[in-house]
């Protein structure tokens, strides 16, 4: 498993293509509606616009040489009509796009978040976080003007285009074509940019993950940073990281901006060309004054939808990166997922059986070879045994966070791969090594094993675990605030906490992985107490490396390298002689 | 405009280039007039000229000079706007670069008590998102405001010399503009403050969502977490609506006023072209420049409306900026490199969040002495090494090293001289070696091997396929409760601190390990103080001193043998539940 972290940039494993677009579309098409009406309305208004310098060519050529003042005001009313026309649609027709763009936006948003919850931990574990949640909020934010109004104007300025044509062409086909002698070298500026930028832009979003991802962990992680005096090799590293992506932008942004300039010279000559070809080729005999002008006017309505869409241009290879990266993100693999037509799960009992169960993270190494046993319902199972073994990887299966490479993981005889993940882990109690709580109330964060558990369920499940005591002393008893994280909160406490989470849920089958490991010895008495009950028609899966822990389960298995070496009670295992018995007699004696 | 001084100020370095590129800025506005008057002598001369005919063919050079003037002139105005543009780049990129810098280090800074009271999510924000608003304000709106501001009011000047009434007539719309605006500003701040809000919400659910990715999946609550995270998207999504809605309502007045300039022009230069007030000529000089104004006055909506996005945001930053550590070093610190590391405890009391955490302690640990900390999970202990490297600053009383109180040191000089292996371990999303080799940079790579072997980590490491260049994930994702303990201790060892802080470091290790590693630290090659917080009498047992905390205070202390003799005692207690356990053990082990 390749892992990244926040000096290597992404590689993107597929090459640039129109698709990521096409697919950026079809979250368009879903409010293809409005987006047709918007569009609608934009041409409506565009007509009425054009016909501007109709109603302005009329009043110069007529009604102002004819000194006609009644023609004129009439002109200029009409001239207003058709602005109020105009920015009345145009109004409209912005409501209607930005409620597009965000809602679309909204949807990307919620795909890739909804994604993101299918993954497994490995996607979560390899790469730094920060790179993670600058595609969710960042990136996808980048993209909502170019799918909303960008696409609309894109069409519009198409639309402008084309009807700016028509109209030059009908006023005076001759000097309609010197207007556009242009397009050609527009055209060599936009190719001869465009992989570069596009380039550039990736360049962009990845020094940009980088500094993220740092900046991410510099937060997370300040607390060593200070211990460890590290803030100045951070900073530099930060400060590189900045670096990095400032020329990274100034490089793209250059780009960029070489464009508009062009276009500019390019639409200059043409209008100096008007002139030179309107009156020394063609003639003032044949082109009315009037014409030329307009002529002009046209030239620069003509150029101005060019130059649109040449920032559009800009903005599209900008977000392109992005939905590359939204994408990539949406089509990573899920490795566990429900099969097609998978069933609930029924009620576990909480007989669990291994069948020749073989596994490996990566095809190199083999963790679990050929593993099989079994446990009764309602049996305590302790997994003893070195670090690296595969204990926490044994558990992980049980409750499917990974999928076994070859063999079957049954439990009450039903192989769990044929069942929903949903109706498989609701029903389990996992409890990690890592005890996170969430920010919000003690009483949400014990609520989240079971959504509409009552205050007095919670106080139960508290004192169970004895932390009610603790948790009562808190200012505002079950209402105080955790932080994130728990800042606040010691290590033992969070993993009370944490423990009542689980016990809330009714968990059929426990799995405790170094749940205890911070609780202080009497706390833990005591818990054993309250558990002992709690155990009793469970099945229960605890790695401890407390002795008081384990002694007291049904069945200890001792996992090596090898697999299951040795499997019994305590007292048969120390009977054995073997491993079990060389570890626990490691235990210095008083 | 406490923002507006705060970004000249982080313009530092830049302040030439920016200026210039405003005066670069300004010429090039000033050229965007130039164009007309030459395509008003070409049509006053060719066109609309008694003698139009003779000139075309008698002064045709003329008509080649102006045209050429217009290519000429349009290239030179190209190249200063690129000049300009990238100058507006390079600057605001240096501002955000500093900013961000800035900002990181003094993120960094912060107390613990800072990071209790922000989420991460919510300073990513701030250093993302909102620094972006900066660098649009910096990099467009200032720019755009200055072009605005220099292009009308140069025409205004350039209209009143051509001709005052016809200026006048012109102007007359533009008070309405500013009352407009002026509305619509205080209407649209609110919604801004209220759309960073949501956007920092974003980014600390989604935050959340990604760290606690292994909770969720253990507790099968996807559904739940995407429900919420609809919620939260689809609030960020109406806020959005909300403030381009405000806009919309103030457009279309904003818009009319200054496209009716184009009605106002026609009616009132007709009437003035019919009775001879101006030549046909300035008519068209007018009507060529009147985007000139009424542009300007199109923008000033939008600038403020991006103001007041920059507004709210920079607040945000500023905030950040400006943020300083209560526990910082005093001007009058004592410098000391070396320490021996003698801790002492003087009536200590702390609080957080009013509850009483420590409540005079008092204790001396001589240099070189070991000293175990023992008690109930949320007694105190973790805070009471927390203020040795003064993490946090006693309420009362004061904590000495060295016989200094800590207070008097050098932050940075007394943190080197302390290690700690933290309960809660955080590790880097950085290679094995980078990551035990934290405190330096430079540490050999044997140096890093020797600790990774005194905490027993060099056994596992080795296995990993890329050993000590492994990257491990974000906080240590990926390995175990063990093995992150014993990376977390080497790189404390690491430090070769005067004061070594074990904080429940071997909890998730086996016994076999803890084993190893203990003797390893009776033997260690440097001389140091050490502070273990334990569980098992095991652990403690062999101190100089035994300190049993109970609600923040002192209850026992003595040594082993002396605690022993208090019946009633915690340490007896404890004692006596794993002495049962140690029973068992000697009579197997016999």
């Amino acid at each position: 498993m390749a892992r990244n972290k926040y000096n290597i940039d992404e590689q993107l494993e597929s090459p640039f293509d129109i698709r990521h677009f096409k697919r950026a579309l079809i979250y368009v098409a879903k409010y293809m509606k409005r987006m047709l009406i918007s569009l609608f309305l934009s041409i409506t208004a565009i007509v009425a616009g054009l016909t501007a310098p109709y109603i302005t060519q009329y009043a110069i050529d007529r009604s102002i040489p004819d000194k006609n003042i009644p023609e004129l005001l009439l002109m200029a009313f009409l001239l207003l009509l058709t602005i109020v026309v105009n920015i009345v649609l145009t109004t409209i027709r912005s409501r209607i796009i930005t409620a597009v763009g965000q809602d679309i936006i909204a949807d990307i948003r919620i795909d890739l978040f909804e994604h993101l919850q299918k993954l497994s931990f490995e996607y979560f574990d390899s790469r730094p976080h920060g790179k993670i949640l600058i595609r969710v909020v960042n990136y996808v934010n980048g993209v909502s003007d170019m799918l909303s109004n960008g696409i609309v104007n894109f069409v519009l300025d198409l639309f402008n285009l084309f009807f700016i044509i028509i109209f030059m062409f009908l006023m005076h086909w001759k000097m309609a074509l010197v207007v556009l002698a242009g397009v050609p070298f527009l055209m060599a500026v936009v190719f001869g940019i465009k992989t570069r930028q596009r380039k550039a832009w990736q360049t962009v979003s990845n020094k940009n993950s980088n500094q993220n991802a740092y900046l991410h962990e510099g937060i997370e992680g300040v607390r060593v940073t200070q211990l460890f005096v590290r803030e100045e090799v951070n900073e530099q590293i930060f400060g590189e990281l900045t670096e990095a992506s400032r020329k990274a932008w100034m490089k793209a942004v250059a780009l960029n901006n070489t464009l508009w300039p062009s276009l500019d010279i390019i639409s200059a000559s043409i209008s100096a060309a008007i002139y030179i070809v309107g009156l020394l080729i063609i003639g003032p005999a044949s082109v009315s004054f009037g014409t030329i002008v307009a002529m002009g006017g046209y030239a620069s309505r003509f150029w101005q939808p060019i130059m649109n869409i040449a920032n559009l241009f800009n903005t599209f290879i900008n977000s392109i990166s992005y939905l590359e990266r939204i994408f990539e993100t949406i089509d990573e693999p899920v490795t566990v997922s429900d099969k097609d037509g998978a069933a609930e799960l029924p009620p576990i009992k909480g007989d669990i059986r291994f069948e020749n169960v073989t596994f490996s993270y990566d095809e190199s190494k083999v963790v679990l070879e050929d593993l099989s046993f079994s446990v009764k319902a309602g049996e305590s199972v302790a997994l003893v045994g070195p670090t690296g073994a595969g204990k926490t990887t044994i558990v992980n299966l049980i409750s499917r966070f990974y999928n076994t490479v070859s063999g079957r993981v049954l439990i009450d005889d039903n192989d769990i791969s044929e069942y929903t993940l949903k109706s498989l882990r609701s029903q389990m109690g996992i409890m990690l090594q890592d005890s996170f709580v969430f920010s919000g109330t003690v009483a949400d964060n014990i609520r989240y094993g079971k959504l509409d558990a009552g205050e007095e369920e919670i106080v139960n499940a508290c004192k169970t675990v004895c932390a009610d005591e603790f948790i009562k002393e808190f200012e505002k008893g079950y209402e105080t605030r955790i932080n994130e994280r728990g800042a606040a909160l010691s290590q033992g406490q969070k993993q009370l906490i944490s423990f009542a989470r689980t016990l809330i849920s009714d968990p059929k089958i426990l799995v405790l992985d170094e749940a205890t490991s911070s609780i202080d010895a009497k706390t833990e008495k005591l818990l054993q107490q309250g558990l002992n009950e709690l155990l009793k028609g469970r099945t229960s899966f605890i790695i401890a490396h407390r002795l008081s822990t384990i002694r007291n389960c049904d069945k200890i298995m001792y996992v090596s390298n090898m697999g299951i070496t040795e499997c019994g009670t305590h007292e048969e295992l120390l009977a054995k002689k073997g491993d079990y018995y060389r570890l626990y007699s490691a235990r210095e004696i008083a | 405009m406490f923002q507006i001084k705060w970004i000249w100020e982080n313009l530092k370095g830049y302040r030439g280039r920016y200026i210039s590129a405003l005066c670069l800025t300004v010429m090039t506005q000033v050229m965007y007039l130039i164009n007309p008057i030459f395509i008003s002598n070409i049509v006053d001369t060719f066109i609309y000229n008694d003698n139009a005919l003779d000139n075309l063919t008698n002064n045709r050079r003329l008509l080649f000079f102006l045209c050429g003037g217009i290519v000429v002139l349009t290239i030179i105005k190209a190249a200063m706007q690129f000049t300009a543009n990238m100058m507006y780049e390079l600057s605001s990129q240096g501002l955000i670069q500093r900013i961000k810098n800035y900002l990181f280090r003094n993120v960094q800074k912060q107390d613990m008590s800072y990071y209790n009271r922000n989420s991460t999510g919510d300073l990513m924000t701030r250093l993302t998102g909102d620094l972006d608003m900066v660098r649009h304000a910096a990099a467009w709106v200032i720019k755009a405001l200055a072009e605005s501001l220099v292009l009308f009011t140069t025409t205004t000047v350039y209209f009143f010399v051509l001709d005052p009434l016809m200026a006048i007539c012109l102007l007359a719309l533009t008070p309405l503009i500013f009352i407009i605006t002026n509305v619509f500003r205080k209407q649209v701040g609110p919604l801004y403050v209220d759309l960073r809000e949501r956007m920092s919400n974003l980014n600390t659910k989604a935050q959340e969502n990604i760290a606690g990715n292994r909770v969720i999946r253990a507790f099968a609550r996807e559904e739940y977490e995407i429900e919420k995270f609809k919620e939260t998207n689809a609030n960020f999504a109406k806020a959005n609506k909300t403030a381009a809605m405000s806009w919309l309502k103030f457009f279309p007045y904003i818009e009319t006023t200054a496209q009716g300039l184009a009605v106002v022009q026609l009616v009132a230069g007709g009437i003035f072209v019919m009775n001879g007030r101006i030549t046909m000529g300035e008519y068209v000089a007018f009507s060529g420049l009147i985007w000139t104004i009424s542009n300007p006055m199109r923008m000033v909506g939008n600038l403020i409306n991006d103001l007041q996005r920059f507004m709210a945001s920079a607040s945000k930053i500023i905030e950040v900026y400006y943020s300083r550590p209560f526990i910082v070093d005093r001007a009058e610190a004592v410098d000391r490199h070396k320490f021996i590391g003698e801790v002492e405890f003087k009536n200590v009391t702390f609080k957080f969040n009013n509850t009483v955490i420590l409540d005079d302690v008092s204790f001396k640990i001589n240099a070189g002495e070991t000293v175990a900390v023992m008690g109930e999970t949320g007694s105190g202990k973790t805070t009471l090494i927390n203020m040795i490297p003064r993490f946090y600053d006693p309420y009362k009383g004061e904590v000495l090293v060295d016989g200094v109180n800590v207070r008097f040191l050098k932050l940075s000089q007394l943190r080197k001289s302390i290690g700690i292996a933290m309960q809660d371990v955080l590790l880097w999303s950085d290679t094995i070696d980078s990551n035990i080799a934290f405190s330096d940079i430079d540490m050999p790579e044997e140096d890093v091997k020797y600790f990774a072997g005194l905490s027993d980590a060099a056994g596992f490491i080795e296995k990993m396929e890329e050993d000590y260049k492994t990257i491990i994930g974000e906080r240590g994702v990926g390995l175990s409760g063990g093995q992150k303990q014993r990376i977390s201790l080497a790189r404390a060892l690491a430090v070769r601190p005067a004061i070594l802080i074990l904080d429940d470091t071997t909890s998730a290790v086996d016994f076999e390990t803890e084993k190893i590693i203990q003797d390893n630290l009776n033997s260690l090659d440097y001389k140091c103080t050490r502070i273990i917080i334990a569980q098992r009498i095991s652990s403690a047992k062999d101190a100089d001193k035994i300190i049993i905390l109970k609600n923040g205070r002192i209850h026992e202390a003595g040594t082993h043998e002396e605690l022993l003799r208090n019946k009633d005692g915690y340490y007896y207690e404890i004692y006596n539940l794993q002495h049962g356990e140690e029973e068992t053990e000697r009579e197997v082990a016999v």
